[in-house]
């Protein structure tokens, strides 16, 4: 049997005893707790499967600007008596820091779809029950299958002496397939709150017709291609684009946007933003620092529109502080198609890609990064999959390869190993550089 | 040079650091919950009372075993971290963490089941362990192959990292200081916009034991730290990193290497990066530091040396190796200058820690010998696979929370016979590259790049001015092939890990690659816009 989480009567309970040990001038609490169980399958079988219970404490005192954080897993008095007690020792050993800011006031949240109730009763064996069909679908195309099925349901919480509070229920159900032959594979993943919405048997089925399609892969030469990537591949080389809206590289100069606020550099059909309360998204109400998140455009019509503003740089510009870029949906107005089949049926020559792997930056002068395709690798000609292919490296910048898209389906479902959930479009891309091959 | 098994049998240290004297947790909670106060034991130890942590672990066991299970194990442990970064000539933050809990893992007729709580009363144990059971059941409806794990001796021990400074009693003003003196150090230089420093150590106490009868206590320290200057100009920005490489240690560590003495040259060198011209893309002659070569022979050697992923276990996420078992005791890795060995005995190494988490002895063997593939990295339920009576004490953890999978053990590239001068006399045209920068592999490990944190260019047999942005590639046995000398053991040097991504849920595995400088001949250098 699973333990219950903590309840947000309990949570605030903890507040009141915290703020009545502490003798800081601020004091600011965050809380999570979560169970989490996974099944992890390799080699048609079960390697792996953990159901895991992790609470944890966060206490930040600040005295002026000189503040200490300490964490701890306990909460019995003894235990808060001693995560306060460090913290404030922290607070008064550290030298001042001149970029400190006091807790929010309380702030108003928007209440996120974050929890359902039978995402978050899945048992060990109904992630068993779940995962069978799965196993069968290889093993019955004599293929391997190996991935994960999971679920989970956490709690999270942010209180300080100023007021604020916040306390946010979640649940997270995933599900990953990678279908492998003798010389060829298939993948697909997806997350959602709601467990009955992973669509298994559909992306089963895709990860599995993949593994067949790609067997005997031709190896073709490195260089510029046009390109068909899906919507994680998308996630892929998108995602580092991110990193670069924070406001405060952005005036320190370490930022490849800096300078470019209200220039265009995207696509102009490209529009990127934040909606947390999307239910297909995994967003909060708030971010770790109790700022309420909202919809946001970052790039709007290819137009840098917005950065993120810490707290701090936010002052020192005298504009509203923002969360991160969380619940991103990334979309495109331009020539739109129903599917990624429809991209491929209208394409004469060019590489499909279903993922990217091991993504990491070369430049962030100008956000260049490198990494492998994976897991589905096919050249199409003449509106039709020809061949599965070896896998590429490639060099690209998002700032490059998405300033020309010519063609686009709506915003689809997408998480990678390496990003987030996202939506996002599957693109077709005139011109991606593959930079070299490799032996498989 | 190597850890005993036995080392010391010194006592855990008094933990004054945390300033506190009283310490309560334990005891009799009646409710599952995290939050219930519990009856209190006073401890001097540590946060957590551990008198009775040998009892629950009794009690875990023995409920697994009257489940009808064949194995399980607990490891009960608890953490406590210290994490102080510095930024921009401040102190971002200072972070000090306590976590404590414990995984059961239980073997239900060849069907792994693993559950984890952090509630130390016995009730909450009991649960847990009946939990993993629970799972194990689940895990056995979709079994195939019953897993069955290689013998291993029943240890009673005990280990503990020597330490000569417990980093947990240096005063955080002293730490503190030594890092914003190290940021303003660095923006002497007027081009330097962005400074950074850190200091971080862990402490993990630990107890496993197992159903077999092995009972092993630990008490565990790593520490590392660093800094680095981001530079500006030629429109561009450029970075450099100094690195105290993770070890365990105490702040002996930190101290020995004497940070502030490298401040103004870190700084020099991110202003001569920014001007630095790029290569020209083309075939160069390498000569790579060990700062360097660590992260190239953990991506290209170690992590496809692991059996798991050899054996499919990684197929949705890590990935898989072009090191297959048929591959073993014949396949040309490398070189015969190439000699790379596993060594879980060697004495600071992140992974040697007396035993693993399957209650493993600690090992050296052979991965590449003469260039040969020889060896894995394995754990008792993968050790059969390819053989192999017993384990090679490859399999860890990251926490309470995560179950143990094979991780890569302390692979170093060992010394050769060249000096760094004799490396560079044969080098007529060829580029010195230190630290670690942008690097990625594919999931079989075949085809890298790797870039790093300093460059130089070598003409005629010397180093000559730095360089910037420079990216080689390669295909792993192609570039191991082509390295024609390594230097001696004067130049050996030793740089720990500990954000090594595996395993689904993530954990971040810590293992030290040691090497010599090594020459790399006609490697492809190139240009990420061609």
């Amino acid at each position: 049997m699973k333990q219950v989480l903590t309840s947000e009567s309990a949570f605030q309970q903890t507040v009141e005893r915290i703020l009545k040990l502490s003798s800081a001038d601020d004091t600011f609490i965050t809380m999570s707790d979560s169970n989490a169980g996974t099944l992890r399958f390799a080699n048609n079988q079960v390697v792996q499967h953990v159901s895991v219970r992790s609470p944890r404490l966060t206490v930040r005192a600040a005295f002026g600007r000189k503040t200490g954080s300490s964490s701890t897993n306990r909460i019995d008095q003894a235990s808060l008596k001693e995560t306060v007690y460090k913290a404030e020792r922290i607070a008064k050993l550290a030298p001042e820091d001149p970029e400190y800011m006091s807790p929010l006031p309380r702030q108003e949240y928007n209440t996120v779809p974050s929890y359902n109730a039978s995402t978050e009763a899945l048992s060990p064996m109904d992630l068993a029950t779940r995962t069978k069909p799965v196993i069968d679908a290889c093993f019955g195309q004599q293929l391997v299958g190996a991935g994960i099925m999971s679920n989970s349901s956490s709690v999270r919480g942010v209180a300080a002496s100023s007021g604020l509070f916040g306390y946010e229920r979640s649940s997270d159900a995933r599900f990953s397939l990678t279908a492998s032959g003798e010389d060829s594979s298939g993948w697909t993943y997806n997350a959602h709150r709601d467990c009955t919405q992973l669509g298994i048997k559909d992306r089963t089925h895709r990860a599995v017709s993949k593994a067949i399609l790609s067997r005997e892969p031709r190896e073709i030469p490195a260089g510029h291609y046009p390109v068909i990537l899906e919507p994680a591949a998308v996630a892929g080389i998108f995602g580092p684009l991110l990193w670069s809206l924070g406001a405060k590289s952005y005036y320190r100069g370490d930022s490849a946007l800096a300078g470019k606020l209200g220039s265009l550099v995207l696509d102009a059909g490209l529009s990127v933003a934040s909606d947390p309360e999307n239910k297909d998204l995994l967003g909060g109400g708030f971010a770790g620092n109790g700022l309420a998140t909202t919809k946001r455009d970052w790039i709007a019509n290819g137009v840098l529109k917005h950065l993120y503003y810490d707290r701090f740089t936010a002052q020192e510009h005298n504009v509203e502080p923002t969360a991160r870029p969380s619940a991103i949906v990334l979309s495109h107005n331009g020539p739109r198609v129903g599917s990624v089949d429809d991209l491929i049926s209208q394409t004469k020559r060019a590489i499909l890609i279903t993922n990217f792997w091991y993504i990491r930056s070369v430049n962030r002068r100008d956000i260049t990064v490198t990494g492998m395709t994976r897991d589905g690798t096919f050249l199409v000609e003449d509106g039709k999959i020809v061949s599965g292919l070896r896998n590429f490296r490639f060099h690209e910048s998002p700032l490059r390869c998405f300033k020309d898209v010519e063609a686009s389906t709506s915003p689809m479902e997408a998480i990678t190993l390496e990003r987030g959930k996202m939506l996002l479009p599957a693109f077709k891309l005139p011109d991606f550089y593959l930079s070299s091959v490799t032996k498989f | 040079m190597t850890m005993q098994n036995k080392p010391n049998r010194r006592e855990f240290i008094h933990l004054a650091g945390g300033g506190a004297t009283a310490l309560y947790v334990g005891g009799c909670a009646v409710s599952p919950s995290w939050y219930q106060g519990t009856e209190s034991m006073h401890n001097i130890n540590g946060p957590v009372d551990k008198h009775n942590w040998a009892e629950l672990a009794q009690l875990a066991l023995a409920k697994i075993k009257s489940a009808g299970c064949s194995y399980g194990d607990i490891r009960l442990i608890e953490t406590q971290g210290q994490s102080i970064r510095a930024q921009d000539k401040r102190i971002a933050s200072v972070r000090e963490s306590f976590d404590s809990g414990y995984g059961i893992r239980a073997l239900y007729q060849g069907a792994w089941g693993f559950a984890a709580g952090a509630g130390f009363a016995k009730a909450d144990v009991e649960r847990t362990a009946a939990l993993a059971v629970e799972v194990a059941r689940a895990s056995h409806t979709l079994m195939k192959v019953p897993v069955k794990l290689a013998d291993e001796p029943i240890h009673v021990d005990k280990v503990v990292t020597p330490r000569k400074v417990d980093p947990f009693e240096v005063p955080l003003e002293e730490k503190c200081d030594l890092l914003v003196r190290l940021c303003e150090k660095v923006h002497e230089q007027e081009s330097v916009i962005r400074s950074n420093g850190r200091l971080w150590t862990q402490r993990d106490v630990k107890h496993f034991a197992s159903t077999e009868g092995s009972v092993i206590d630990f008490d565990l320290l790593a520490i590392g730290g660093g800094f680095g200057a981001t530079a500006k100009g030629n429109d561009d920005f450029q970075s450099r990193e100094f690195l105290v490489p993770y070890s365990r240690a105490g702040f002996e560590h930190i101290l020995s290497y004497d940070m502030l003495a490298q401040a103004d040259r870190i700084a020099h060198e991110a202003v001569e990066k920014v001007h630095a011209n790029k290569p020209t893309p083309g075939k160069y002659d390498l000569v790579l530091d060990p700062a360097h070569l660590a992260l190239t022979i953990h991506e290209s050697c170690g992590h496809p040396s692991e059996l798991d992923r050899a054996l499919g276990y990684e197929a949705n996420y890590a990935g898989t190796s072009f090191l297959t078992p048929d591959k073993l005791g014949q396949f040309r890795y490398g070189s015969e200058h190439v000699n790379l060995v596993a060594d879980n005995t060697h004495a600071g190494h992140l992974a040697s820690t007396g035993y693993d988490d399957d209650g493993v002895a600690g090992q050296r063997w052979p991965i590449v010998e003469d260039g040969v593939f020889r060896g894995y990295c394995t754990s008792r339920e993968v050790a059969s696979a390819i053989g192999e009576s017993r384990s090679r004490g490859s399999c860890r953890a990251d926490g309470w929370r995560s179950v143990p999978i094979v991780r890569i053990s302390n692979v170093g590239l060992q010394p050769g016979d060249e000096t760094l001068g004799s490396l560079l006399e044969g080098v007529k045209d060829g580029i010195y590259i230190e630290g670690r920068g942008s690097f990625s592999i594919d999931q079989r490990r075949y085809n890298f790049q790797f870039g790093g944190d300093a460059f130089w260019e070598i003409k005629n047999g010397k180093r000559g001015a730095m360089l910037k942005n420079v990216i080689y590639n390669g295909i792993t046995p192609e570039f191991w092939g082509s390295c024609d000398g390594v230097a001696n053991r004067d130049h050996w040097r030793e740089y720990g890990f500990i954000t090594c991504g595996k395993g689904q849920p993530g954990q971040s595995g810590w293992m030290t690659h040691a090497a010599s400088p090594a020459r790399f001949r006609q490697i492809n250098v190139i240009d990420p816009k061609a």
